[in-house]
């Protein structure tokens, strides 16, 4: 089946925690018409724009898009994954000094393969904050291509929610001088996925930061892969992910920091966690930094374990019953990583639904 | 209230409790004293079901159920609570949210309807006050960056908050400088000292029952009570020594 669709192969070290199998069998699922109604996957909260995407066509019924525009998307990648996202997608381009708050996308699949390519184009000073959210089943293919000119502004959020299926997001981001990337990801469902960036801070003072949290149970597999870039001075980066692994399933986190020639006074953190709630389930880390500049701090750390034993029995011993007291120090540990959400809507509905997936899974 | 019979208790198969028997009234404070090593720590865990304790032989009974048969969170739920020797720190739950959420599962395992939020929050800050802590310290994480004194307090609030009917306390009183420590002990005469409640002090010294005045003193050493008797005994001990006073 490789072979048809030309897909990497875990043979390759960028790929060789890739769930390909369940990406593979998600391509040729066949279509069944999705019970799910897009509407209740907008944020009521947020009045931004909004887009439908249902198995990657664009559904006007369930939109709003204001100033996205939906328009054939031509920017190219050699990413194996993301090259096959092409066609039809959605734009944001902002002009010097807009703001677009509250922007969201929902995609809902109902089996086989959908591509979708996006580009976001922030000019100067501009500010926006885009949340997508992932649901129903099949492959979902994202690219998405980010320009953040210097000064501007990008938030953005992404649950993974799908009930099965695959999910594979690629960003590629170049971020200019003092403007500020932070984008987390959430994946909570019950698909397998793979998160996948690059981000290059390219001007002085830039900021990026790509993180976010993977829960895992029964067989399934998520992954996040991601790469920041300091090619400037002054830059600062943060990669905060969190892995919860239950059952037999997997969740791995490869990030990598670089750090060029003249990128002096970096400040960057990498911060890779795994949380095991289950002997048989696996967490995989590789935390990767590579620096050529000679006035750098990179604080790092990346660490796989259990609920701690004796905060389990404290919690107990005032009342909480078993299951509680495991959700609430999961949900702690996960906290870290989706408290970077500068949205209190957003960061609410994620907490949300990370605790909904940990009533399921405990 | 509290009944103990001939408890033998073990930690990876070693003996720690040979044998105790212990029985607390209500209205009653007991203090339990002994040398480091004679179980009195194993006996507060055993009491409040930590996981890794096994009961050999014996008997608790408390207000008349089987304490043995109950889950740590179930013990609590029936009025039981075991104030930590360490507490512990918890990152990223607020004290708030763990003790709403802990007052709430009790609450709810009763068969009781949930407290407001706005009513959690006025007792939370009326018990704090009470025992001179930070009220910016019921925001934060629980214990975290908390020294040794206030996490003795956090717990005293704790158990304001809660309200239990029985209370072991395991070594509250160290770590503590005088002021604190005579927070502390107003803390246990105000929660606890009333006729259908009752506290069981583990304690090391005896500067801690100048402040709360115990109906018995019990000397614990290898896992049994080898002496009983009032308040008069803490002098002794603290006068005399374990050694000379059990001997």
């Amino acid at each position: 089946m490789s072979e048809v669709l030309d897909l990497p192969t875990t043979r390759q070290e960028g790929w060789r925690w890739a769930d390909m199998a369940t990406l593979e069998a998600a391509a040729t699922s066949a279509p069944a018409s999705p019970a799910i109604d897009p509407k209740t996957l907008f944020l009521d909260t947020l009045d931004g724009p909004r887009l439908t995407f249902i198995d990657g066509i664009f559904e006007p019924a369930h939109s709003r898009p204001g100033p996205v525009q939906v328009t054939a998307i031509g920017e190219a990648t050699e990413h194996p994954l993301g090259r096959r996202a092409a066609g039809e997608g959605w734009l944001l381009s902002l002009d010097k000094g807009a703001a677009v708050p509250g922007i969201q996308i929902v995609h809902v699949g109902s089996g086989g393969e959908n591509h979708v390519p996006a580009r976001i184009e922030l000019g100067e000073d501009a500010t926006a904050s885009v949340t997508e959210t992932f649901a129903g089943s099949g492959w979902a293919n994202r690219l998405t291509q980010i320009v953040l000119a210097r000064g501007s502004r990008l938030m953005r959020s992404v649950r993974l929610l799908q009930t099965d299926g695959f999910v594979s997001i690629r960003d590629e981001a170049t971020v200019a001088q003092a403007a500020s990337l932070v984008s987390v990801f959430l994946g909570a469902g019950g698909m397998g996925s793979r998160i996948d960036g690059e981000i290059r801070l390219a001007g002085e003072g830039a900021y990026g930061e790509m993180g976010g949290a993977l829960l895992t149970r029964g067989s399934q597999k998520q992954e996040a892969a991601v790469v920041l870039r300091h090619a400037e001075p002054d830059g600062t980066s943060r990669q905060v992910w969190r892995a919860v692994a239950a059952d037999m399933s997997t969740a791995s986190l490869a990030a990598r920091a670089e750090v060029a020639r003249d990128a002096q006074r970096t400040d960057g953190e990498q911060s890779l966690r795994g949380l095991l709630l289950n002997r048989s389930a696996t967490v995989n880390l590789k935390p990767e930094l590579e620096i050529f500049a000679d006035d750098v701090k990179c604080a790092h750390g990346a660490t796989v374990g259990e609920l701690d034993e004796r905060a389990l029995f404290y919690l107990q011993s005032r009342g909480l019953p078993p299951a509680r007291a495991r959700a609430l120090l999961t949900h702690a540990f996960v906290g870290d990583a989706l408290d970077r959400i500068g949205e209190e809507a957003v960061r609410e509905a994620f907490a949300a639904d990370a605790d909904t997936w940990l009533e399921e899974a405990l | 209230m509290l009944k103990i019979e001939n408890l033998h208790a073990e930690i990876d198969g070693k003996e720690i409790l040979k044998g105790l028997s212990l029985e607390v009234n209500a209205g009653e404070v007991h203090a339990i004293m002994g040398p480091n090593g004679a179980g009195k720590s194993t006996l507060g865990y055993v009491l409040g079901g930590r996981p890794g304790y096994e009961v050999t032989a014996g008997s608790v009974t408390f207000a008349g159920k089987d304490l043995l048969d109950m889950e740590a969170d179930e013990r609590a739920a029936a009025g039981l609570f075991l104030g930590f020797q360490y507490p512990v720190e918890i990152p990223g739950i607020s004290n708030v949210q763990f003790l709403r959420e802990a007052l709430n599962a009790q609450r709810k395992a009763r068969g009781e309807g949930p407290v407001s939020g706005a009513d959690f929050l006025k007792l939370a800050r009326s018990q704090a006050d009470l025992l001179g802590m930070n009220q910016e310290m019921l925001k934060r994480p629980v214990n975290v960056g908390f020294s040794g004194g206030e996490k003795k307090r956090n717990e005293m609030v704790q158990m304001g908050i809660l309200g239990p009917k029985f209370a072991i306390l395991d070594e509250t009183d160290s770590g503590l400088d005088i002021d604190a420590l005579k927070a502390v002990g107003e803390g246990i005469n105000r929660i606890m000292r009333a006729p259908d409640k009752a506290v069981l002090l583990i304690t090391h010294y005896q500067r801690l029952l100048d402040y709360v005045q115990p109906d018995k003193v019990h000397v614990l050493a290898d896992g049994r009570i080898v002496k009983s008797g009032g308040p008069e005994l803490a002098v002794d001990l603290e006068r005399e020594g374990y050694a000379e006073v059990a001997a």
